[in-house]
């Protein structure tokens, strides 16, 4: 099924969510600091990252910020806060996900299941997708800007593409969170952190977006 | 009713104006009266001096025809002259004349040898007598006052007129002033309304109003600890609900880990992971909506909203099918509300349909007046006339609750939906749907 990274400091939790990851049938590998979280991947990277936000030492965030330096893993916040300024802040740091705990397991395993789907998707149809000075590579997985290539995550990528297929088109928050995340439902929070990060990357004037804009009460679409 | 501020200092304003006033116009009648009066009476003696003369020197004797006399004199309109001599009364007109009109006191006086003036009302009218003593008997003439009288009369009216008008004027001036001298305090009850409405940073400018400083002060630390008090309360529902999920997270996990094993168990062990498991699931949706309870005062952060798609897809992700949704002609797509919010309402209202309305039956959206509506009907038995305030109360639950035995709620789910309702400015509430059932109806600006 694949490997878990669980990195959580409380040693119950550790316990339980690692034994019923288990049942789910993932290898599950828990560790209570970022540390001991990074080093873990550094030598035997799991294919998705579970991490709470309130760790002893270098907390979630920075953790996340790290992790998301090395590659693109899939990583999901499994975190008690639930403050929109602590979704915000978990998903801006680089997470793909964020759960509130308590999850339930079958819950959590569906995303696991969704993130899983997503890292493995068939590239969509299209070969080249220009925007102006934007390009979507979908097979080649690239992105690039005027020429050069920008280095984004699996699930920004995803989002890129699906907006890419239907140039100049409306999408909406929820069609977006199934299409890109596979939810029927879930937080729009997660589709618009992740737009807001994708236009620091792609877009000249994050705060005056010309690709990727936002079409008020309906969603979002990109254009020239 | 206690009468305000504004109207009683209005008041005091037109009190005083018309005191003044009417004390101004008083005296400048009193002073026109008496000199337009002394004046008229010294040319009345002047001319009745000179007529005299005139009667003097043309009887020189008793034998003259003293009518025709008196008629020579040029007297206009306003004036007559009467001649008493020998006891008799002699006037213009031929014959003898009343001298009834000649008061006794002046009568008496000019038998002494002097010569006096008297003011008198002469059929109803103000006129003067004036009486000189002539050698052939004593002259007077009569000379009526009503054109002076007239004039005093619309003096008086234009001085009455205008103290009404400076006492109205002194109302205006008082409501116009109070405005002013009140408008700080608007200003307070407009912050006072903004705090009431959920924004606690409002706060007023000290500075602004240097004779309401200690009413700013004060009104500004009543907010600091309002906002002080109300932040200490969300964060102590926030701890608790992080102190309460870690623990569920590991209950949650641990039963999940147990009720795989379920059929390795003995049976009773195995019936106790279900009650076990049952309750970590009941007991996590009560911390969520404890919580979502706790947050729900907080104002709506509205942004408008496809309402259509909202419904439909709370729909299918509660497996009910797409022709519930009945959207009334004329009702706009898109609702200026906090999505997340509204999208709990509706699914509290769902539930609560599902769990004790057997199922709902539509999904109305709907616009009255200004307002945006969401009626959700159910086919049930409807609520009791006096239960339909109270279901909105927390930890209120229906008597079907466990008739379906498909789990208890939390109790909290319709006071959700009020708060929800309250936080947009709207209102919630039940009644009976046409052909049995409850209806939800929920309004929003």
């Amino acid at each position: 099924m694949g490997s878990v990274l669980l990195i959580e400091d409380d040693d119950r939790i550790r316990l339980s969510l690692s034994m019923a990851l288990e049942d789910e049938g993932y290898t599950a590998h828990a560790v209570a600091t970022a540390e001991e979280g990074l080093e873990a991947q550094r030598n035997d990277p799991a294919d998705t990252v579970l991490v709470d936000l309130m760790l002893p030492g270098m907390d979630g965030f920075e953790c996340i910020r790290q992790l998301r330096r090395v590659d693109d893993v899939p990583i999901i916040v499994v975190s008690a806060r639930d403050d929109t300024h602590d979704i915000v802040a978990g998903l801006e740091a680089g997470a793909d996900d964020y759960i509130v705990k308590p999850v339930a397991v079958k819950e959590l395993a569906a995303r696991l299941r969704a993130l899983r789907r997503r890292a493995r998707a068939v590239a969509p149809a299209v070969s080249v997708a220009a925007f102006g000075d934007l390009e979507i590579l979908p097979e080649a997985g690239e992105v690039r800007l005027h020429g050069e290539p920008v280095a984004v995550t699996r699930t920004e990528f995803r989002l890129l593409c699906e907006l890419a297929e239907h140039p100049g088109q409306v999408l909406s928050r929820q069609q977006l969170l199934q299409r890109v995340w596979g939810y029927e439902i879930g937080d729009e929070r997660l589709v618009d952190v992740h737009v807001g990060r994708l236009r620091h990357k792609i877009e000249d004037v994050p705060g005056a977006p010309r690709h990727l804009v936002t079409v008020r009460g309906l969603g979002y679409k990109l254009q020239r | 009713m206690r009468v305000g501020l504004r109207t009683r200092v209005s008041a005091a304003f037109a009190v005083g104006a018309l005191v003044l006033s009417a004390c101004v116009s008083m005296v400048s009648y009193e002073l026109a009266r008496s000199t337009l009066f002394s004046e008229r009476e010294r040319t009345a003696v002047r001319a009745t001096y000179f007529d005299a003369a005139v009667v003097d020197a043309s009887l020189p004797d008793r034998t003259s025809d003293v009518g025709e006399v008196l008629r020579s004199l040029d007297t206009g309109v306003d004036r007559y002259v009467l001649l008493h001599r020998d006891d008799q009364w002699y006037s213009p007109s031929a014959g003898p004349a009343a001298g009834s009109a000649v008061p006794a006191a002046l009568q008496e006086m000019t038998a002494r040898g002097t010569a006096g003036a008297q003011r008198i009302r002469l059929d109803g009218q103000a006129a003067l007598v004036v009486g000189i003593p002539l050698r052939s008997g004593v002259f007077y003439e009569v000379v009526s006052l009503s054109e002076l009288d007239r004039t005093l009369q619309l003096l008086a009216l234009v001085l009455t007129a205008v103290a009404i008008m400076v006492a109205g004027a002194g109302a205006a001036v008082g409501w116009y002033v109070t405005r002013h001298a009140l408008r700080p305090l608007t200003t307070v009850a407009a912050a006072a309304r903004n705090i009431a409405d959920g924004d606690l940073d409002t706060r007023l400018d000290p500075d602004a109003e240097p004779d309401l400083a200690v009413l700013s002060a004060s009104f500004n630390h009543m907010a600091d600890q309002l906002a002080r008090r109300i932040e200490r309360d969300r964060r102590f529902a926030a701890d608790v609900s992080h102190e309460l999920r870690s623990p569920l997270q590991t209950l949650s996990a641990a039963v999940s880990v147990v009720d795989r094993r379920r059929d390795s168990l003995d049976p009773k062990a195995a019936a106790a992971v279900g009650l076990i498991s049952d309750e970590v699931g009941r007991f996590q949706d009560l911390v969520h909506d404890l919580l979502e309870l706790a947050r729900s005062d907080r104002p709506a952060d509205r942004e408008p909203t496809g309402m259509r798609e909202l419904v439909t897809r709370v729909c299918r992700a509660r497996g009910l099918p797409d022709d519930l949704l009945e959207v009334e002609p004329g009702t706009p797509d898109t609702w200026p509300v906090e999505r997340r919010r509204i999208e709990q309402a509706l699914r509290n209202l769902l539930d609560n349909a599902v769990r004790y309305g057997g199922g709902p039956v539509a999904v109305r959206l709907g616009r009255s007046g200004d307002r945006h509506v969401i009626e959700v009907d159910d086919a049930g038995p409807g609520v009791a006339e006096e239960n339909r305030t109270v279901i909105f109360d927390r930890f209120v639950r229906g008597p079907a609750a466990h008739a379906r035995g498909g789990g208890d709620g939390t109790g909290l789910g319709l006071s959700i939906v009020a708060r929800h309702a309250a936080a947009h400015g709207g209102t919630v509430s039940v009644g009976e749907r046409p052909g049995g059932g409850a209806r939800f109806r929920m309004e929003l600006p």
